[in-house]
Protein backbone atom coordinates (compact mmCIF):
# COMPACT_ATOMS: atom_id res chain seq x y z
CA UNK A 1 0.00 0.00 0.00
CA UNK A 2 2.56 2.25 1.06
CA UNK A 3 4.58 1.61 -2.28
CA UNK A 4 1.43 2.62 -4.32
CA UNK A 5 1.11 5.63 -2.50
CA UNK A 6 4.88 6.70 -2.67
CA UNK A 7 4.44 5.84 -6.38
CA UNK A 8 0.78 7.59 -7.06
CA UNK A 9 2.41 10.08 -9.58
CA UNK A 10 4.09 7.50 -11.68
CA UNK A 11 1.44 4.94 -11.63
CA UNK A 12 -1.16 8.02 -12.33
CA UNK A 13 0.26 9.24 -15.63
CA UNK A 14 1.39 5.52 -17.03
CA UNK A 15 -2.31 4.74 -16.66
CA UNK A 16 -3.34 8.13 -17.95
CA UNK A 17 -0.85 8.22 -20.80
CA UNK A 18 -2.29 4.48 -21.69
CA UNK A 19 -6.05 5.51 -21.50
CA UNK A 20 -5.42 8.00 -24.17
CA UNK A 21 -4.32 5.13 -26.55
CA UNK A 22 -8.81 5.29 -27.04
CA UNK A 23 -8.01 8.88 -28.13
CA UNK A 24 -7.37 7.93 -31.82
CA UNK A 25 -10.67 5.81 -31.92
CA UNK A 26 -12.77 9.16 -30.49
CA UNK A 27 -12.46 11.22 -33.38
CA UNK A 28 -11.54 11.10 -37.31
CA UNK A 29 -10.81 15.05 -37.01
CA UNK A 30 -7.25 15.56 -38.56
CA UNK A 31 -6.73 18.72 -36.80
CA UNK A 32 -7.46 16.95 -33.30
CA UNK A 33 -4.98 14.08 -34.53
CA UNK A 34 -2.23 16.68 -35.40
CA UNK A 35 -2.48 18.57 -32.02
CA UNK A 36 -2.51 15.35 -30.12
CA UNK A 37 0.51 13.80 -32.27
CA UNK A 38 2.74 17.13 -31.44
CA UNK A 39 0.80 16.79 -27.38
CA UNK A 40 2.60 13.05 -27.28
CA UNK A 41 5.64 13.92 -28.99
CA UNK A 42 6.08 17.04 -25.91
CA UNK A 43 5.46 14.96 -23.60
CA UNK A 44 7.95 12.18 -24.20
CA UNK A 45 10.50 15.33 -24.68
CA UNK A 46 9.15 16.54 -21.35
CA UNK A 47 10.06 13.25 -19.24
CA UNK A 48 13.66 13.60 -20.60
CA UNK A 49 13.93 17.23 -18.83
CA UNK A 50 11.85 15.94 -15.60
CA UNK A 51 14.44 13.21 -15.50
CA UNK A 52 17.30 15.41 -15.09
CA UNK A 53 15.61 17.98 -12.98
CA UNK A 54 15.45 14.73 -10.35
CA UNK A 55 19.18 15.17 -10.04
CA UNK A 56 18.53 19.35 -10.35
CA UNK A 57 20.53 19.89 -14.02
CA UNK A 58 19.06 22.03 -15.93
CA UNK A 59 19.48 20.63 -19.91
CA UNK A 60 18.89 21.88 -22.94
CA UNK A 61 20.23 19.14 -24.80
CA UNK A 62 16.88 17.76 -25.00
CA UNK A 63 16.96 18.06 -29.27
CA UNK A 64 20.38 17.10 -29.23
CA UNK A 65 19.52 13.82 -28.83
CA UNK A 66 16.14 14.05 -30.51
CA UNK A 67 18.08 14.82 -33.42
CA UNK A 68 20.02 11.43 -33.17
CA UNK A 69 16.72 9.48 -32.68
CA UNK A 70 14.86 10.98 -35.47
CA UNK A 71 17.94 10.79 -38.01
CA UNK A 72 18.96 7.28 -36.42
CA UNK A 73 15.73 5.82 -37.75
CA UNK A 74 15.47 7.71 -41.28
CA UNK A 75 18.97 6.53 -41.92
CA UNK A 76 17.62 2.81 -40.84
CA UNK A 77 14.26 3.04 -42.87
CA UNK A 78 15.96 4.78 -45.77
CA UNK A 79 19.21 2.96 -46.19
CA UNK A 80 18.59 -0.23 -43.85
CA UNK A 81 14.71 -0.55 -45.00
CA UNK A 82 13.94 -1.24 -41.06
CA UNK A 83 10.43 -0.95 -40.79
CA UNK A 84 9.21 -2.45 -37.91
CA UNK A 85 8.38 0.03 -34.94
CA UNK A 86 9.39 -2.28 -31.77
CA UNK A 87 13.08 -1.83 -33.45
CA UNK A 88 13.13 1.52 -34.40
CA UNK A 89 11.33 2.03 -30.93
CA UNK A 90 14.34 0.48 -29.48
CA UNK A 91 17.12 2.15 -32.28
CA UNK A 92 15.80 5.98 -30.93
CA UNK A 93 16.43 4.74 -27.69
CA UNK A 94 19.71 3.11 -27.72
CA UNK A 95 21.80 5.24 -29.87
CA UNK A 96 20.80 8.46 -28.49
CA UNK A 97 21.99 6.78 -24.93
CA UNK A 98 25.04 4.95 -26.01
CA UNK A 99 26.11 8.51 -27.70
CA UNK A 100 25.52 9.85 -24.60
CA UNK A 101 27.20 7.52 -22.05
CA UNK A 102 31.02 9.05 -22.76
CA UNK A 103 29.31 12.67 -23.31
CA UNK A 104 27.46 12.08 -19.62
CA UNK A 105 30.68 11.35 -18.10
CA UNK A 106 32.40 14.32 -19.98
CA UNK A 107 29.53 17.01 -18.98
CA UNK A 108 28.46 15.97 -16.00
CA UNK A 109 31.77 17.16 -14.49
CA UNK A 110 30.31 20.69 -14.66
CA UNK A 111 27.89 22.04 -12.55
CA UNK A 112 25.34 24.47 -12.18
CA UNK A 113 25.12 27.34 -15.01
CA UNK A 114 28.49 26.33 -16.71
CA UNK A 115 26.35 22.36 -17.45
CA UNK A 116 23.15 24.64 -18.78
CA UNK A 117 25.60 26.53 -20.69
CA UNK A 118 27.42 23.48 -22.48
CA UNK A 119 24.50 21.63 -22.80
CA UNK A 120 22.93 24.90 -24.62
CA UNK A 121 26.27 24.89 -27.19
CA UNK A 122 25.33 21.24 -27.94
CA UNK A 123 22.30 22.23 -29.49
CA UNK A 124 24.04 24.59 -31.86
CA UNK A 125 27.11 21.85 -32.81
CA UNK A 126 24.23 19.16 -33.69
CA UNK A 127 22.65 21.95 -35.79
CA UNK A 128 26.07 22.56 -37.64
CA UNK A 129 26.70 18.84 -37.83
CA UNK A 130 23.52 18.40 -39.23
CA UNK A 131 24.18 20.73 -42.18
CA UNK A 132 27.19 19.88 -42.57
CA UNK A 133 27.18 16.03 -43.05
CA UNK A 134 24.98 15.88 -46.33
CA UNK A 135 26.20 12.67 -47.09
CA UNK A 136 24.84 11.25 -43.90
CA UNK A 137 21.69 13.97 -42.72
CA UNK A 138 20.75 15.26 -45.88
CA UNK A 139 22.40 18.64 -44.87
CA UNK A 140 19.80 21.46 -45.57
CA UNK A 141 17.29 19.42 -47.53
CA UNK A 142 16.61 16.70 -44.32
CA UNK A 143 15.84 12.76 -44.92
CA UNK A 144 12.74 12.65 -47.05
CA UNK A 145 10.73 9.65 -48.55
CA UNK A 146 10.77 7.50 -45.08
CA UNK A 147 8.77 3.98 -45.73
CA UNK A 148 6.10 4.06 -43.39
CA UNK A 149 7.06 2.48 -40.26
CA UNK A 150 5.06 -1.37 -39.66
CA UNK A 151 3.47 -3.08 -36.50
CA UNK A 152 3.84 -6.72 -36.75
CA UNK A 153 4.26 -6.84 -40.98
CA UNK A 154 1.19 -3.77 -41.21
CA UNK A 155 1.80 -0.52 -42.68
CA UNK A 156 0.88 2.33 -40.11
CA UNK A 157 0.50 4.98 -42.99
CA UNK A 158 -2.67 6.65 -42.34
CA UNK A 159 -3.30 9.74 -39.39
CA UNK A 160 -4.83 7.29 -37.00
CA UNK A 161 -1.81 4.89 -36.75
CA UNK A 162 0.97 7.55 -36.88
CA UNK A 163 -1.45 8.67 -33.30
CA UNK A 164 -1.15 5.60 -32.21
CA UNK A 165 2.50 4.73 -32.48
CA UNK A 166 2.98 8.37 -30.90
CA UNK A 167 1.08 7.47 -27.90
CA UNK A 168 2.83 4.12 -27.80
CA UNK A 169 6.00 5.63 -27.85
CA UNK A 170 5.12 7.74 -25.20
CA UNK A 171 3.38 5.16 -22.96
CA UNK A 172 6.70 3.17 -23.41
CA UNK A 173 8.49 6.42 -22.31
CA UNK A 174 6.27 7.16 -19.70
CA UNK A 175 6.84 2.76 -18.19
CA UNK A 176 10.77 3.99 -18.00
CA UNK A 177 10.50 7.10 -16.66
CA UNK A 178 8.61 5.73 -13.80
CA UNK A 179 10.74 2.41 -12.92
CA UNK A 180 13.86 4.87 -13.02
CA UNK A 181 13.05 7.48 -11.21
CA UNK A 182 10.66 5.28 -8.90
CA UNK A 183 13.73 3.20 -8.32
CA UNK A 184 16.16 5.16 -7.60
CA UNK A 185 14.01 8.10 -5.69
CA UNK A 186 15.88 8.30 -2.92
CA UNK A 187 19.31 8.33 -4.86
CA UNK A 188 17.83 11.02 -7.27
CA UNK A 189 15.90 13.29 -4.33
CA UNK A 190 19.22 12.82 -2.55
CA UNK A 191 21.22 14.40 -5.44
CA UNK A 192 18.88 17.09 -6.14
CA UNK A 193 18.86 17.97 -2.29
CA UNK A 194 22.11 17.97 -1.35
CA UNK A 195 24.51 16.19 -3.57
CA UNK A 196 27.73 17.23 -1.32
CA UNK A 197 25.92 15.45 1.84
CA UNK A 198 25.08 12.39 -0.47
CA UNK A 199 28.57 12.06 -1.37
CA UNK A 200 29.59 12.43 2.21
CA UNK A 201 27.53 9.50 3.23
CA UNK A 202 28.86 6.71 0.65
CA UNK A 203 26.87 7.40 -2.60
CA UNK A 204 28.47 7.41 -5.72
CA UNK A 205 26.81 10.46 -7.35
CA UNK A 206 28.58 10.37 -10.97
CA UNK A 207 26.97 7.26 -10.86
CA UNK A 208 23.19 8.02 -11.00
CA UNK A 209 23.72 11.24 -12.71
CA UNK A 210 25.35 9.46 -15.96
CA UNK A 211 22.72 7.00 -15.85
CA UNK A 212 20.10 9.47 -15.56
CA UNK A 213 21.68 11.67 -18.25
CA UNK A 214 22.08 8.45 -20.69
CA UNK A 215 17.79 7.38 -19.66
CA UNK A 216 17.20 11.32 -20.81
CA UNK A 217 19.28 10.88 -23.79
CA UNK A 218 16.93 7.93 -24.72
CA UNK A 219 13.77 9.44 -23.94
CA UNK A 220 14.54 12.28 -26.03
CA UNK A 221 15.41 9.84 -28.54
CA UNK A 222 11.87 8.38 -28.94
CA UNK A 223 10.25 11.61 -28.97
CA UNK A 224 12.95 12.04 -32.29
CA UNK A 225 11.62 9.17 -33.29
CA UNK A 226 7.28 10.16 -33.25
CA UNK A 227 8.53 13.95 -34.91
CA UNK A 228 10.25 12.13 -37.53
CA UNK A 229 7.56 9.59 -38.26
CA UNK A 230 4.85 12.48 -38.11
CA UNK A 231 6.81 14.76 -40.20
CA UNK A 232 8.04 11.63 -42.51
CA UNK A 233 10.86 14.07 -42.90
CA UNK A 234 14.34 14.20 -40.54
CA UNK A 235 14.99 18.03 -41.01
CA UNK A 236 17.23 20.09 -38.68
CA UNK A 237 15.04 22.88 -37.88
CA UNK A 238 12.75 20.11 -36.24
CA UNK A 239 15.95 20.10 -33.69
CA UNK A 240 16.53 23.65 -33.15
CA UNK A 241 17.88 24.70 -30.15
CA UNK A 242 15.36 27.42 -29.30
CA UNK A 243 12.62 24.40 -29.01
CA UNK A 244 14.47 22.98 -26.23
CA UNK A 245 12.94 26.09 -24.14
CA UNK A 246 9.45 24.50 -25.20
CA UNK A 247 9.92 21.40 -23.65
CA UNK A 248 11.62 23.33 -20.36
CA UNK A 249 8.41 25.28 -20.55
CA UNK A 250 6.16 22.14 -20.69
CA UNK A 251 7.96 20.19 -17.24
CA UNK A 252 8.37 23.49 -15.10
CA UNK A 253 5.16 24.91 -15.78
CA UNK A 254 3.25 21.64 -15.35
CA UNK A 255 5.64 21.22 -12.27
CA UNK A 256 8.74 19.29 -12.01
CA UNK A 257 7.46 17.67 -8.18
CA UNK A 258 5.43 14.54 -10.04
CA UNK A 259 5.43 12.89 -13.65
CA UNK A 260 2.01 14.26 -13.96
CA UNK A 261 3.62 17.89 -14.28
CA UNK A 262 5.17 17.10 -17.77
CA UNK A 263 1.79 15.93 -18.64
CA UNK A 264 0.04 18.56 -17.92
CA UNK A 265 2.48 20.96 -18.93
CA UNK A 266 2.94 19.66 -22.39
CA UNK A 267 -1.01 19.33 -23.02
CA UNK A 268 -1.61 22.89 -21.58
CA UNK A 269 0.96 24.50 -23.45
CA UNK A 270 0.89 22.66 -26.64
CA UNK A 271 -2.72 23.49 -26.96
CA UNK A 272 -2.51 26.95 -25.94
CA UNK A 273 0.26 27.64 -29.24
CA UNK A 274 -2.08 25.87 -31.09
CA UNK A 275 -4.74 27.68 -29.90
CA UNK A 276 -2.76 31.09 -30.73
CA UNK A 277 -1.26 29.93 -33.71
CA UNK A 278 -1.56 32.89 -35.66
CA UNK A 279 0.65 34.54 -33.22
CA UNK A 280 2.64 31.87 -33.02
CA UNK A 281 5.76 33.80 -33.29
CA UNK A 282 5.36 34.93 -29.78
CA UNK A 283 5.11 31.29 -28.02
CA UNK A 284 8.11 31.33 -27.26
CA UNK A 285 8.51 34.24 -25.35
CA UNK A 286 5.06 33.63 -23.83
CA UNK A 287 6.51 30.04 -22.34
CA UNK A 288 9.79 31.96 -21.36
CA UNK A 289 7.35 34.50 -19.51
CA UNK A 290 5.11 31.57 -17.36
CA UNK A 291 8.86 29.91 -16.78
CA UNK A 292 9.44 33.36 -14.34
CA UNK A 293 5.78 33.27 -13.31
CA UNK A 294 5.90 29.70 -12.08
CA UNK A 295 9.63 30.14 -10.98
CA UNK A 296 8.53 33.45 -9.12
CA UNK A 297 4.78 32.18 -7.50
CA UNK A 298 4.21 28.58 -7.75
CA UNK A 299 7.46 26.68 -7.75
CA UNK A 300 5.95 23.37 -8.17
CA UNK A 301 4.43 23.99 -10.84
CA UNK A 302 0.31 23.61 -11.68
CA UNK A 303 0.52 19.95 -10.12
CA UNK A 304 2.93 20.90 -7.38
CA UNK A 305 0.17 24.07 -6.48
CA UNK A 306 -2.72 22.06 -6.80
CA UNK A 307 -0.97 19.19 -4.72
CA UNK A 308 -0.42 21.72 -1.83
CA UNK A 309 -3.63 23.04 -2.63
CA UNK A 310 -5.42 19.67 -1.88
CA UNK A 311 -2.73 19.31 1.22
CA UNK A 312 -3.67 22.78 2.69
CA UNK A 313 -7.77 22.30 2.20
CA UNK A 314 -7.02 18.52 4.46
CA UNK A 315 -4.94 20.03 7.06
CA UNK A 316 -7.71 22.88 7.53
CA UNK A 317 -10.79 20.47 7.71
CA UNK A 318 -8.90 18.01 10.04
CA UNK A 319 -8.10 20.89 12.29
CA UNK A 320 -11.65 22.08 12.00
CA UNK A 321 -12.66 18.86 12.66
CA UNK A 322 -10.41 18.30 15.96
CA UNK A 323 -11.90 21.47 17.19
CA UNK A 324 -15.41 20.79 16.62
CA UNK A 325 -14.38 17.15 18.23
CA UNK A 326 -12.61 19.42 21.24
CA UNK A 327 -15.25 21.84 22.14
CA UNK A 328 -17.34 21.21 25.23
CA UNK A 329 -21.24 20.62 24.50
CA UNK A 330 -22.53 23.82 25.87
CA UNK A 331 -20.04 25.68 23.12
CA UNK A 332 -21.33 23.69 20.19
CA UNK A 333 -25.20 24.32 21.46
CA UNK A 334 -24.24 28.05 21.72
CA UNK A 335 -23.31 28.17 17.50
CA UNK A 336 -26.20 26.28 16.54
CA UNK B 1 34.97 -2.95 15.63
CA UNK B 2 38.26 -0.94 15.56
CA UNK B 3 39.12 2.38 14.52
CA UNK B 4 41.31 3.66 11.69
CA UNK B 5 44.41 5.16 11.81
CA UNK B 6 45.20 8.73 9.90
CA UNK B 7 48.28 9.97 9.38
CA UNK B 8 49.11 13.28 7.37
CA UNK B 9 52.24 13.70 6.22
CA UNK B 10 53.37 17.16 4.79
CA UNK B 11 50.36 18.52 3.05
CA UNK B 12 49.94 21.68 1.88
CA UNK B 13 47.06 23.34 -0.05
CA UNK B 14 46.96 26.10 -2.46
CA UNK B 15 44.27 28.00 -4.64
CA UNK B 16 46.53 29.95 -6.80
CA UNK B 17 48.77 32.44 -5.21
CA UNK B 18 46.66 31.85 -1.67
CA UNK B 19 48.45 29.30 0.58
CA UNK B 20 46.16 27.94 3.17
CA UNK B 21 48.61 25.82 4.65
CA UNK B 22 51.75 24.28 4.69
CA UNK B 23 53.71 20.99 5.00
CA UNK B 24 51.26 19.37 8.07
CA UNK B 25 51.67 16.20 9.48
CA UNK B 26 50.28 14.30 12.31
CA UNK B 27 49.05 11.28 12.89
CA UNK B 28 45.43 10.30 14.72
CA UNK B 29 45.91 6.63 16.21
CA UNK B 30 43.04 4.23 15.92
CA UNK B 31 40.37 5.43 18.70
CA UNK B 32 42.01 8.78 19.58
CA UNK B 33 40.52 11.98 19.58
CA UNK B 34 42.25 14.62 18.14
CA UNK B 35 40.91 18.65 18.51
CA UNK B 36 41.91 21.09 16.13
CA UNK B 37 41.75 25.16 17.13
CA UNK B 38 42.90 27.94 15.36
CA UNK B 39 41.18 31.28 14.47
CA UNK B 40 39.12 32.03 11.63
CA UNK B 41 40.99 31.27 8.16
CA UNK B 42 43.82 29.42 9.87
CA UNK B 43 42.90 26.55 7.28
CA UNK B 44 40.96 24.35 9.47
CA UNK B 45 37.68 23.78 7.49
CA UNK B 46 40.04 23.40 4.43
CA UNK B 47 42.31 20.57 6.20
CA UNK B 48 38.59 18.67 6.53
CA UNK B 49 37.90 19.27 2.85
CA UNK B 50 41.34 17.50 1.82
CA UNK B 51 41.38 15.04 3.73
CA UNK B 52 38.14 13.72 3.37
CA UNK B 53 38.78 13.98 -0.46
CA UNK B 54 36.81 17.05 -1.37
CA UNK B 55 39.52 18.89 -2.17
CA UNK B 56 42.91 17.71 -3.48
CA UNK B 57 45.87 18.94 -1.76
CA UNK B 58 49.01 20.29 -3.19
CA UNK B 59 51.16 18.44 -1.77
CA UNK B 60 52.07 16.01 0.75
CA UNK B 61 49.85 12.39 0.99
CA UNK B 62 47.13 11.22 3.26
CA UNK B 63 46.93 7.86 4.76
CA UNK B 64 44.26 5.73 6.27
CA UNK B 65 45.22 2.29 8.28
CA UNK B 66 48.61 3.07 6.17
CA UNK B 67 47.25 3.05 2.80
CA UNK B 68 47.61 5.94 0.79
CA UNK B 69 44.22 7.75 0.35
CA UNK B 70 45.37 10.87 -1.17
CA UNK B 71 43.03 12.64 -3.79
CA UNK B 72 40.76 9.48 -3.70
CA UNK B 73 36.73 11.05 -4.41
CA UNK B 74 34.19 11.74 -1.04
CA UNK B 75 32.26 8.19 -1.91
CA UNK B 76 35.06 5.98 -1.99
CA UNK B 77 36.64 7.19 1.41
CA UNK B 78 32.88 7.50 3.12
CA UNK B 79 32.67 4.06 2.27
CA UNK B 80 36.57 3.31 3.82
CA UNK B 81 35.18 4.68 7.21
CA UNK B 82 36.69 8.31 6.71
CA UNK B 83 33.52 10.54 7.27
CA UNK B 84 32.75 13.87 7.85
CA UNK B 85 30.35 16.08 9.00
CA UNK B 86 29.91 19.77 8.24
CA UNK B 87 29.70 23.28 10.04
CA UNK B 88 26.66 24.44 9.28
CA UNK B 89 23.31 22.28 9.81
CA UNK B 90 23.51 19.63 6.78
CA UNK B 91 20.48 17.22 5.83
CA UNK B 92 18.27 16.15 3.15
CA UNK B 93 16.06 19.08 4.21
CA UNK B 94 12.23 18.69 3.01
CA UNK B 95 12.66 14.65 4.02
CA UNK B 96 12.25 13.66 7.55
CA UNK B 97 14.41 12.47 9.89
CA UNK B 98 13.52 8.73 8.78
CA UNK B 99 14.51 9.23 5.55
CA UNK B 100 17.24 11.31 5.93
CA UNK B 101 18.76 8.49 8.42
CA UNK B 102 17.46 5.76 6.13
CA UNK B 103 19.10 7.45 2.72
CA UNK B 104 22.27 7.41 4.91
CA UNK B 105 22.43 3.43 5.77
CA UNK B 106 21.44 3.05 2.28
CA UNK B 107 24.61 4.95 1.07
CA UNK B 108 26.89 3.98 3.18
CA UNK B 109 25.58 -0.12 3.17
CA UNK B 110 24.72 -0.36 6.87
CA UNK B 111 23.49 -2.60 8.04
CA UNK B 112 19.57 -2.36 8.70
CA UNK B 113 20.33 -3.55 12.47
CA UNK B 114 22.42 0.29 12.88
CA UNK B 115 18.47 1.51 13.77
CA UNK B 116 18.71 -0.44 17.05
CA UNK B 117 21.90 2.05 17.93
CA UNK B 118 19.95 4.90 16.95
CA UNK B 119 17.34 4.71 18.21
CA UNK B 120 18.90 4.94 21.90
CA UNK B 121 20.94 8.51 20.38
CA UNK B 122 18.05 9.74 18.88
CA UNK B 123 15.86 9.34 22.16
CA UNK B 124 18.93 11.33 23.90
CA UNK B 125 18.78 14.21 21.27
CA UNK B 126 14.92 14.82 21.79
CA UNK B 127 14.80 13.37 17.79
CA UNK B 128 12.57 10.05 18.33
CA UNK B 129 9.29 11.47 18.85
CA UNK B 130 9.81 13.67 15.55
CA UNK B 131 11.11 10.92 13.08
CA UNK B 132 8.27 11.83 10.40
CA UNK B 133 8.85 15.63 10.07
CA UNK B 134 10.97 17.11 7.66
CA UNK B 135 14.12 17.83 8.72
CA UNK B 136 13.97 21.69 7.33
CA UNK B 137 11.21 21.86 10.49
CA UNK B 138 13.52 20.97 12.75
CA UNK B 139 14.86 23.27 15.54
CA UNK B 140 18.77 24.49 14.69
CA UNK B 141 20.20 22.57 17.34
CA UNK B 142 18.24 19.10 16.46
CA UNK B 143 19.31 19.60 12.52
CA UNK B 144 22.80 20.08 14.15
CA UNK B 145 22.79 16.61 15.68
CA UNK B 146 20.95 14.92 12.48
CA UNK B 147 23.77 15.79 10.94
CA UNK B 148 26.05 14.16 13.28
CA UNK B 149 23.94 11.23 12.91
CA UNK B 150 24.33 10.60 9.16
CA UNK B 151 27.72 10.43 10.20
CA UNK B 152 27.79 8.23 12.85
CA UNK B 153 25.29 6.04 10.59
CA UNK B 154 27.74 4.96 8.19
CA UNK B 155 30.11 3.00 10.98
CA UNK B 156 32.63 5.68 10.54
CA UNK B 157 36.29 4.48 11.29
CA UNK B 158 37.81 8.32 11.21
CA UNK B 159 35.45 10.66 11.83
CA UNK B 160 36.25 14.70 11.19
CA UNK B 161 33.65 16.82 13.23
CA UNK B 162 34.11 20.32 11.26
CA UNK B 163 32.69 22.61 14.31
CA UNK B 164 29.93 19.81 15.63
CA UNK B 165 28.81 22.97 18.42
CA UNK B 166 29.05 25.82 16.69
CA UNK B 167 25.48 27.95 16.58
CA UNK B 168 24.49 25.21 19.58
CA UNK B 169 23.13 26.60 23.27
CA UNK B 170 25.40 26.17 25.67
CA UNK B 171 22.88 22.92 27.17
CA UNK B 172 22.95 21.52 23.91
CA UNK B 173 26.46 21.30 23.21
CA UNK B 174 26.88 18.52 25.98
CA UNK B 175 25.00 16.09 23.44
CA UNK B 176 28.34 16.56 21.43
CA UNK B 177 29.74 14.88 24.23
CA UNK B 178 27.22 12.00 24.30
CA UNK B 179 27.33 12.03 20.18
CA UNK B 180 31.40 10.99 20.26
CA UNK B 181 31.39 8.89 22.82
CA UNK B 182 28.72 7.06 21.27
CA UNK B 183 30.82 6.91 18.07
CA UNK B 184 33.86 5.73 19.80
CA UNK B 185 32.10 3.01 22.22
CA UNK B 186 30.16 1.72 19.47
CA UNK B 187 32.43 1.33 16.38
CA UNK B 188 35.94 2.29 18.29
CA UNK B 189 36.27 5.16 15.85
CA UNK B 190 39.11 7.65 15.87
CA UNK B 191 38.36 11.61 15.80
CA UNK B 192 39.22 14.31 14.83
CA UNK B 193 37.27 17.31 15.68
CA UNK B 194 37.87 21.62 14.32
CA UNK B 195 36.01 23.25 17.29
CA UNK B 196 36.22 26.90 18.53
CA UNK B 197 34.75 25.97 22.36
CA UNK B 198 37.24 25.00 24.59
CA UNK B 199 35.25 23.58 27.17
CA UNK B 200 34.32 20.89 24.92
CA UNK B 201 37.79 20.52 23.43
CA UNK B 202 39.18 19.89 26.69
CA UNK B 203 36.25 17.99 27.88
CA UNK B 204 36.93 15.31 25.16
CA UNK B 205 40.41 15.79 23.68
CA UNK B 206 43.67 14.69 25.37
CA UNK B 207 45.64 16.41 22.38
CA UNK B 208 45.42 19.20 20.35
CA UNK B 209 46.89 21.02 17.20
CA UNK B 210 46.43 25.03 16.91
CA UNK B 211 46.91 25.94 13.39
CA UNK B 212 48.01 29.29 12.52
CA UNK B 213 47.91 31.19 8.96
CA UNK B 214 47.90 27.66 7.17
CA UNK B 215 51.16 26.72 9.92
CA UNK B 216 51.38 24.12 12.82
CA UNK B 217 51.85 26.38 15.85
CA UNK B 218 51.29 23.94 18.72
CA UNK B 219 50.68 20.78 19.77
CA UNK B 220 50.18 18.83 23.10
CA UNK B 221 47.34 18.87 25.78
CA UNK B 222 44.60 21.50 26.10
CA UNK B 223 46.39 22.38 29.73
CA UNK B 224 49.70 23.01 27.83
CA UNK B 225 49.06 24.62 25.00
CA UNK B 226 46.22 26.70 25.99
CA UNK B 227 48.24 28.69 28.25
CA UNK B 228 51.35 29.01 25.87
CA UNK B 229 51.69 32.95 25.27
CA UNK B 230 52.09 32.54 21.63
CA UNK B 231 48.81 30.45 21.13
CA UNK B 232 46.92 33.36 22.77
CA UNK B 233 48.17 36.14 21.22
CA UNK B 234 47.35 34.24 17.59
CA UNK B 235 44.17 32.74 18.85
CA UNK B 236 42.66 35.58 20.69
CA UNK B 237 44.94 38.30 19.59
CA UNK B 238 45.36 39.10 23.39
CA UNK B 239 48.50 39.49 25.17
CA UNK B 240 48.92 39.64 29.06
CA UNK B 241 48.88 35.51 30.89
CA UNK B 242 45.04 35.16 29.89
CA UNK B 243 44.36 31.71 29.09
CA UNK B 244 42.08 30.81 26.07
CA UNK B 245 38.66 30.54 26.86
CA UNK B 246 36.01 31.01 23.71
Amino acid sequence: MNAIRRNAGEIATVLILSAALAVPFLTEDPFVYSVANQIFIAITAAFSVYLMLRMDLLTFAVPVFMAVGGYTVAIAGLKGGVTDSFVLTALSFLVPALIALPLGILVLRLKGVYFVLVTFVLTEITQLVLFETPGLTGGSNGLVGMPPTTLFGLELADNRAVLLLAIGVTVTGAIITALVTSYHRQNFAAIEENETLAQSLGLVVWRYKVLGFVVAAGLAGMAGFSLVNMLLTAHPTSFSASSSVNYIAYTIVGGRVSMLGPVVGSVLLVWMSNLFSNQGQYSQGLFGLLIIIVTLVARGGIVGTLANLVAFLRNWFRQNDNITAAAPPSALSEHT
Amino acid sequence: MQGGELRVENISKRFGGLRVFTDLSFKIAPAEILGVIGPNGAGKTTLINVICGKLAPSSGQILLDGRPVTGKPVHELSRRGLVRSFQQTNTFKSATVRENLSRAIRFSGSPISIWDRLNDLLKQFDLAPRLDEPSDKLPYGMQKMLGLLLAYTTRPKVLLLDEPAAGLERRERTQVDVFVKAAQADFGCSVLIVEHDMDLIRRLCPQILVLDAGHLLAAGTPEDVLSRRDVIDAYMGVGDDEEVVA
